[in-house]
């Protein structure tokens, strides 16, 4: 057992050496990355107000190159432009899910950053991209620049954007029937979307060219444009399709959208649409 | 013993590894500072830097000298993320106030935060060229800070990595960049003015004459020789200034570098002058600078020969010249609502009626027909039109006039067979005034 005992004085001679060693630890010091922020404009304190502090929704309108498609010629909005065009979102999207759905609805889904993007983001292939939405994170809207608060097209188009990718992040949280909407119209769907007229799609029994991408893509424009659009006009797109077969699965897509909001979140679908399209007017005519 | 063995290696590793642990890890500092530090003394130096010229900073942005000119920018930052900013992109040279941030990535770079003037240059559905479709003006409003020589800033751009140097500017740069707006009106001409550019060399004892296609919008240009076979071709990016235009890369006359070009408004063309008679010149000219020899086929005693422009498939042609378009809105203006003018025919050499021009109408009013006579000018290669009579009374047929004058100016017609189609595989003939900037294309019929 000898050895042993000399083995064991070793190890309380390197153990002691071992805590030794800890002693002389240079202890860290205060960071020093730059976390002073720049005083807030007029402009960021309303953000805020509206959006940060109540829907823990953070507006970026500044150019942050990691947030934009960098092979994209895009630039930041013009600093006028923000404020009215976060009111429209506010009023017609926010202020109607909240009257509706409840007033925590978009305080607990929803994209939590907002990326506003002054110009028009044109592909090459002569599509235009008007909104993304990533992860059901974060939304980025483009033409913030163009939007025009008085013009019923211009403030339709551009909330049909948020609300289509709105409909994507309510999807991420509660799917929709996938089973039943694959089954209605299957041999529509293409990736060259864009070939094709609004009209033509409707023939087949898609309410957008865009809504042939996918089901996915379909339920949202399905959703969104009954959303952005009055009961009048929404007939007015259903009478203009003369297939029968189009518009009977047109108007199963509609009730596969009316169901899920109904299953979902207790919200009566077109009880909503009418409170968007009131809320719309607001925008229109103030 | 098997025991003291697995005790003898325990104690050995335990002891490399007390050991290893007492290995200087202190690397030689090659910096008195750390990388955060550096980082951040160099945001600091920038920053102070743009605060620190009284009149600001300028510069010429070209954003790519192989397809487009430069742009005048002049900047002024002020304290909390601010910058006054004026560009001569177009006629507004209005100072326009927006922000700025110093931001830290992969570099220290300077980002023009929100829209102003500079992000003129990034519209991507704003192009000048249709090989720029989605790009815009390629324009960068993010640059990365390279350090200062001379006084003067370098900036490296995002995208193209373009260098970009930010010069002091005076409050002389600020008044006069209004002044570069009508240079670059006389570049650029009206709808009146002649629709060819060509530019001369001089090397002081000859000219060399290149055939100069310029883009506007662009401020770019290709020169092509007329040197008949020479295929010699050279690119022209230019920007301007209070009194003229910049030209990068320079024109190399006779191993001299001419960038400078001097507006000069009596001969409206573009002057840049070196030493011994060396110059170089670009101007503007009625006469095609390549003549073709197409106006032959229309003369007297050949075969009938018809040529017509079709309002509905001709108007937005390249080669309809926009003063044939304002001549023809003038005439349509004098319609009812309900026509409009639908062709000009010229028919040459017909057997029984000799030549004539055909004027044809939407909206059921009926043809008007004016007989002429034709005389060709070999010289300098044009065909001469000549009144022959109306086949209506002259008060019914004046609002024809703006174009009929045109079609038979004194000087004649420029004539030529065009490599192009549109819509038809008809091969394309344009007709173009040798007195003025009027060019009408036409099918040949």
């Amino acid at each position: 057992m000898k050895i042993l005992k000399r083995y064991k004085a070793i190890a309380m001679i390197t153990g002691t050496l071992l805590f030794v060693s800890c002693a002389h630890e240079d202890q860290p010091t205060e960071s020093q990355l730059d976390y002073s922020v720049r005083n807030k404009t007029e402009l960021d304190k309303w953000a805020d107000a509206n959006f940060l502090d109540p829907y823990n929704i953070k507006i970026y309108y500044e150019w942050n190159q990691n947030l934009v498609d960098n092979n994209r010629y895009l630039f930041p909005p013009t600093v006028e432009k923000v404020k009215p065009a976060l009111e429209v979102v506010k009023k017609i999207w926010i202020d109607s899910y909240s009257t509706i759905g409840g007033v925590n609805f978009v305080k607990k889904i929803s994209p939590r950053e907002f990326v506003l993007v002054g110009g028009t983001n044109l592909n090459t292939t002569g599509t235009i991209t008007l909104g993304l939405a990533e992860g059901g994170q974060r939304v980025t809207l483009f033409q913030i620049d163009y939007l025009n608060k008085k013009s019923r097209p211009d403030v339709t188009q551009f909330i049909h954007t948020i609300q289509h990718e709105y409909v994507h992040i309510l999807n991420q949280t509660k799917p929709f029937d996938e089973q039943a909407w694959a089954k209605l119209t299957p041999s529509g769907y293409t990736s060259s979307w864009y070939i094709y007229s609004d009209a033509a799609s409707r023939a087949l029994g898609f309410i957008t060219n865009y809504a042939r991408l996918n089901i996915y893509e379909d339920f949202a424009e399905t959703a969104s444009i009954i959303l952005t659009s009055s009961k009048a006009e929404y007939d007015a797109i259903l009478a203009s399709v003369t297939d029968a077969t189009a518009k009977a699965n047109l108007k199963k897509k509609e009730a596969i959208v009316v169901q899920y909001y109904k299953d979902n979140f207790n919200i009566d679908f077109y009880v909503l649409r009418d409170e968007a399209q009131k809320n719309t007017d607001f925008v229109i005519n103030n | 013993m098997k025991i003291k063995y697995i005790y003898k290696y325990l104690i050995l590793a335990f002891v490399a590894v007390i050991l290893g642990s007492c290995t200087s890890t202190e690397a030689d500092q090659k910096f008195d500072e750390t990388p955060l530090e550096r980082l951040n003394g160099r945001k600091k130096e920038l920053n102070d830097l743009l605060l620190s010229s009284a009149e600001g900073w300028k510069a010429v942005y070209y954003t790519d000298s192989t397809q487009l000119g430069g742009w005048t920018h002049l900047f002024k930052f002020l304290p909390d993320g601010k910058v006054d900013m004026a560009s001569d992109y177009d006629a507004d040279t209005a100072v326009k106030r927006s922000q700025y941030d110093i931001q830290l990535g992969s570099a220290v770079s300077l980002v023009f935060t929100t829209a102003n003037r500079i992000h003129l240059l990034s519209e991507s559905d704003n192009y000048p060229t249709a090989a720029l479709v989605g790009k815009g003006y390629l324009g960068d409003f993010q640059f990365f800070y390279y350090g200062q020589e001379n006084g003067e800033i370098i900036f490296k751009t995002n995208r193209a990595f373009h260098e970009l140097r930010f010069v002091k500017a005076t409050a002389k740069d600020w008044t006069d960049l209004p002044k570069n707006t009508p240079i670059i009106k006389a570049i650029t001409g009206e709808i009146t003015s002649p629709l060819f550019r060509v530019l001369e060399e001089n090397d002081g004892t000859a000219i060399k004459k290149y055939e100069f296609d310029f883009n506007p919008t662009a401020r770019f240009g290709t020169a092509y020789s007329l040197v008949e076979g020479s295929e010699e071709a050279f690119q022209v990016a230019l920007s301007f200034t209070p009194t003229g235009a910049v030209a990068k890369p320079a024109v190399v006359v006779k191993g001299q570098k001419l960038s400078n070009f001097t507006y000069d408004s009596v001969s409206n063309s573009f002057i840049a002058t070196g030493t011994g008679g060396v110059s170089a010149t670009i101007k503007y000219t009625n006469a095609p600078p390549r003549l073709t020899d197409d106006y032959k086929k229309l003369a007297e005693g050949q075969p009938q020969f018809v040529i017509g422009y079709l309002s509905a498939n001709l108007y937005t042609a390249s080669t309809t010249s926009d003063y044939f378009k304002s001549l023809s809105a003038k005439v349509n203006a004098t319609l009812p609502a309900t026509q409009s003018l639908a062709r000009v025919q010229i028919i040459f050499n017909n057997a029984v009626n000799g030549t004539y021009i055909q004027y044809l109408f939407n909206g059921g009013k009926a043809t008007i027909t004016h007989f002429v006579t034709t005389e060709i000018d070999d010289v300098n290669k044009t065909i001469i039109l000549t009144d022959d009579g109306w086949t209506q009374s002259a008060a019914a047929v004046a609002f024809l006039k703006p174009i009929d004058n045109e079609l038979l100016n004194v000087k004649g017609l420029y004539v030529k067979k065009e490599n192009f189609t549109i819509t038809y595989s008809n091969p394309i003939y344009t007709v173009t005034s040798a007195s003025s900037s009027f060019r009408m294309t036409t099918y040949q019929l």
